[in-house]
């Protein structure tokens, strides 16, 4: 369902969406398979039936003769061992549904396959650069001939990463004469058409001793990839390599699968992988920690995942990591956890609830970003990065850390407000909040670059060693010697001798980063180290439940999360406020409903409901936690995307603790919850 | 896209008029276009000609006559409603339910004609309507004015007795009972903005010391109802006001008959016309 079968290009929007409406397709109807667990059984249709023959990354590994497009599998420790030790075992099942990005600015972008073989387009996308290398790959069509030109995006959360509809308009371009070609999807078409983040599927079998220690974990996911797998065989690996959520599990086994449905098609989705499996991790540690009569925050306490302990690939977390036990003890405190709850008219119970969460970028190894940074003859700075605009303000950060770097105030610095693969530094993509950390390590080496050619020129002129050299506050001077300096405004662009004679030119620093010693997992086991950093957090609310209609309200929304350094507080209290709405919604209202024939039954902003101003928490606390990571730029560590991750399971345990009713299955309607109480009555 | 349409913009009713007569069912009116549009952008309707009536005066006039009742002509916003002074004091179930339609930037252009004329079964304006007795008041070229009671104005979904040659020039809503209390409960999807899931609107006052009481609904049936037998429910003498009140609320639930669909099950919808009629009956006893 879903995929385009036939294009109409016309002069203009009128003439193309009559000449669309007198296409008659006739379709034959066969076998479809529209759930997951349906689609793993043997026997069920397969979606592709030659996927044998298919190219990939050697990161994934699809199964030929079934619908699995890519078996992630991984083993710690001694699953049967742990089990063993184990005095109290729980197994539970969770299921999410199919979801859209809703992204504000729907996908548009414009093609031009030009006459002498160049290729120029113009796209709402989050990685250009990822553009420009799958369409030279797919057509055959070397990087130096494409040029993509991307300005401010109007929103991504995942759904702009890898390649989208770049190709459909250039191909149709060439088709249409070399001339160039528009698509702009309504948002009708958007839910119908464009990529969404797959639905999940998940089995958690989890050993306890009695006082609460975890043993052993047994762990399946499943993820409803769609008819094509695309980008969305990577959530998948993700959530295999992260399983067993911010906890120390000595013993565990899980397989992660992405599977192909005849649904619509999946792709990244802010969280990647993760929103999804710590729905059924922090739900799971509910359940387990009741069944033990235990404190569930004190349960995650006992079993965080500190520095020195290894996580589900064996990796020892860094002795500089962030702190889940921080985290979670000051959401607690904020919404005061054990403390009585608030009175509430009759007919309904007000409940807390807390989830934790973690998450490393999902990048290959060698994911790079860079930077350049140029000085004008007037002494700004143009900073040109590859990371583009999608409304996360990482930008703002970054021209912050160049003009503290370059010791000029950061109104003189000003980030090229564009991306264009032919002039912009490279950035493998824009995801995986991984862009602050990476961009602003590359953006730091560029400044010191640029410096270092400043002090160069400014050594000869001021006669003193580069050691013996200061740039601070717009100026260069000789420690100690303020009166022996010069403006860098003289210098920047060659210094020039009231003779004429000039030495030094124009200044240009570049910079990069790629992780350090991040590796291949391996294949069997999943060991080895895929994480540039891991970012923790935990989020709380108070929530006030309607028993005899299900309306479920959050009243206060608590959130904390250990960014190592805050570049930008404001920026990093916009996202975590932001992430938390979206978390909401996606945990309460925001589902694909298909009928049983696989069609979609509300592509429309009516009845897909997203959170409105109306729906958003009266009280909103964002707590800021910094432990700083050395190798992070000041320390930092990226947040965007943990903001989001947690809210639906904290919303769940709440419902729980007010009504002993557990609820595995996102989303969290007034009439799911209403059915789910009604089951127990 | 929109499909091809010619536009006429009339500044008199007659002129109006005419060209109903002269296009009709290739014709429609336009107010606020706030469903109408909606649907020509999916193409579930392409009419050739759309007759825009906001630019007639007569229309846009909204007015209360003390002792005889509300005028709402037929290109009065709802937000022109909601500011005019006497809904909020004299027609509280009204205003309470033109409050719920949609946003505020929708209610800057919606009308409550529209709304009507729409004939949605969740149509949030009319069990107000319904249990306040108002009129339709129909115009066409040749006949002058008939006035039509709300309950028979809609006849199934999306569907009202209107022809296509006439307009609803105005809704009349008579004189309230004195020291009413009316009460529009919403039950939505969201706490911000939706369709109603369910909608019940109520209106009690005393007549000469006996309480009298009026119900009706909104997305529980092909259009939306009043539901008369409730009404008898508290007539009868004798009977405690709790008993009346369970009475009322399994008549409720027998009389509706909702639908299952995307926004919410039967079995769901069932439910909350017997939660929300209970809890606002109880509200209307208690208060008057």
């Amino acid at each position: 369902m879903g995929e385009p079968v036939a294009a109409v290009i016309a002069e203009d929007l009128e003439a193309a969406e009559e000449a669309v409406e007198l296409i008659e397709v006739e379709y034959e109807p066969l076998p479809a398979v529209l759930d997951v667990r349906e689609a793993l059984k043997p026997g069920a249709p397969l979606v592709h039936e030659e996927l044998g023959e298919y190219a990939h990354s050697p990161a994934f590994n699809p199964i030929p003769g079934t619908n699995i497009a890519n078996r992630f599998t991984l083993k710690k420790g001694n699953i049967v061992e742990g089990f063993d030790k184990s005095e109290v075992v729980v197994e539970n099942e969770f299921y999410m549904p199919q979801v859209s990005h809703v992204q504000m600015e729907t996908h548009v972008c414009i093609g031009h396959y030009m006459a002498d073989g160049n290729i120029r387009i113009w796209t709402s996308a989050q990685s250009p650069f990822t553009v420009r290398y799958i369409l030279s790959h797919s057509l055959g069509i070397p990087l130096h001939k494409i040029s993509v030109y991307t300005p401010y995006v109007g929103g991504g959360f995942g759904g702009k990463a890898g390649i989208n509809f770049e190709p459909l308009v250039v191909l149709l371009s060439k088709k249409a004469g070399y001339r160039p070609v528009k698509l702009e999807l309504t948002r009708e078409e958007h839910f119908l058409a464009a990529p969404l983040r797959q639905g999940f599927y998940a089995k958690i079998k989890t050993g306890v001793t009695k006082d609460g220690r975890i043993m052993a974990e047994k762990i399946f996911y499943a993820f409803d990839a769609g008819a094509y797998a695309d980008y969305g065989v990577n959530p998948a690996r993700a959530a295999g390599y992260s399983c067993t959520g911010p906890y120390y599990v000595p013993n565990v086994e899980a397989e992660s699968l992405a599977v192909y449905t005849n649904h619509q098609w999946g792709t990244a989705f802010r969280g990647f992988g993760h929103f999804e499996f710590l729905w059924a991790v922090e739900r799971q540690m509910e359940i387990v920690a009741s069944e033990l009569g235990v404190d569930p925050v004190g349960f995650r306490l006992k079993n965080a995942l500190l520095p020195g302990l290894t996580t589900p690939t064996g990796e020892v977390l860094r002795e500089d990591a962030g702190r889940i036990d921080q985290c979670i003890k000051a959401v607690a405190e904020e919404i005061r956890w054990g403390e009585k709850n608030r009175g509430s008219e009759p007919g309904k119970v007000r409940a807390k609830g807390i989830a934790a969460l973690w998450k490393a970028p999902a990048i290959p190894p060698n994911a790079a970003s860079s930077a350049i940074i140029k000085f004008n003859e007037d002494g700004t700075v143009l900073l040109s990065v590859g990371v583009t605009e999608i409304g996360q303000g990482t930008v703002t950060s970054l021209a912050q850390i160049a003009a503290e770097e370059l010791g000029v105030p950061v109104e003189k610095v000003r980030v090229v407000p564009f991306r264009h693969t032919d002039l912009t530094p490279y950035s493998w993509q824009t995801v995986a909040s991984r862009n602050l950390f990476m961009e602003g390590r590359a953006v730091i080496r560029a400044a010191r670059d640029a410096k270092e050619q400043i002090l160069e020129i400014a050594s000869q002129v001021l006669r003193a060693p580069k050691d013996d050299l200061i740039i601070k506050d717009e100026k260069v001077w000789v420690k100690g010697r303020p009166e022996w300096g010069l403006d860098l405004k003289d210098i920047v662009a060659g210094y020039v001798y009231p003779n004429g004679n000039t030495v030094g030119g124009p200044i240009i620093g570049r910079g990069y980063f790629v992780g350090t010693r991040l590796s291949y997992l391996d294949p069997e086991t999943g060991q080895g180290y895929p994480a540039l950093k891991w970012t923790f957090g935990a989020q709380g609310v108070e929530i006030e439940l309607d028993l005899e209609t299900g309306e479920v309200r959050v009243l206060k929304l608590v959130s904390a999360f250990d960014v190592g350094k805050a570049i930008n507080p404001m920026l990093v209290v916009g996202q975590i406020i932001g992430g938390g709405i979206q978390s909401l919604s996606l945990g309460m209202w925001e589902q694909y409903v298909y009928d049983g024939k696989g069609r979609m039954l509300n592509p429309n902003l009516t009845d897909y409901k997203i959170a409105r101003a109306g729906d958003i928490p009266e009280e909103i606390v964002p707590i800021i936690i910094e432990n700083p990571q050395s190798d992070g730029p000041y320390g930092a560590r990226g947040v965007a995307e943990l903001c989001m991750l947690s809210v639906p399971a904290a919303i769940a345990n709440a419902i729980f603790h007010a009504t002993g009713v557990n609820i595995n299955d996102l989303p969290l309607t007034y009439e799911n919850i209403w059915k789910a109480l009604n089951k127990k009555r | 896209m929109l499909p091809k349409f010619e536009y006429y913009s009339p500044t008199s009713l007659s002129e109006a008029l005419e060209l109903l007569e002269k296009y009709g069912e290739d014709a429609r009116i336009i107010a606020g276009g706030t469903d109408l549009l909606v649907s020509m952008r999916d193409r579930i309707l392409k009419p050739k000609y759309l007759i825009d009536i906001k630019k007639i005066p007569e229309l846009r006039r909204i007015e209360y006559k003390e002792g005889v009742g509300l005028t709402i002509g037929a290109a009065v916003t709802l937000k022109d409603i909601l500011e005019y002074p006497n809904v909020g004091k004299k027609y509280r179930v009204l205003w309470d339910a033109v409050k719920t339609i949609g946003d505020m930037i929708l209610r800057n252009r919606a009308t409550l004609v529209g709304n009507i004329c729409n004939a949605s079964p969740a149509a949030d304006s009319a069990p107000a309507l319904l249990i306040l007795d108002a009129r339709a008041r129909i115009i066409n070229r040749n006949d002058g004015v008939g006035e039509v009671p709300l309950e028979r104005f809609f006849v199934g979904v999306k569907k009202t007795i209107l022809k296509p040659t006439e307009i609803v020039k105005e809704v009349f809503v008579p004189e309230p009972p004195a020291n009413c209390y009316g009460k529009y409960v919403k039950v939505m999807r969201v706490q911000s903005e939706d369709l109603a899931v369910v909608g019940v609107g109520g209106l009690a006052y005393r007549d000469r010391g006996d309480l009298v009481v009026r119900l009706a609904y909104s997305s529980v049936a092909p259009t939306p109802i009043r539901v008369k037998e409730v009404e008898e429910v508290f007539k009868k003498k004798n009977m405690p006001t709790d008993e009346k009140i369970e009475e009322a609320v399994k008549i409720s639930s027998e009389k509706v008959s909702p639908i299952s669909d995307v926004r919410g099950s039967a079995e769901y919808r069932l439910n909350l016309v017997k939660v929300a009629t209970r809890r606002l009956l109880k509200e209307l006893v208690e208060v008057v």
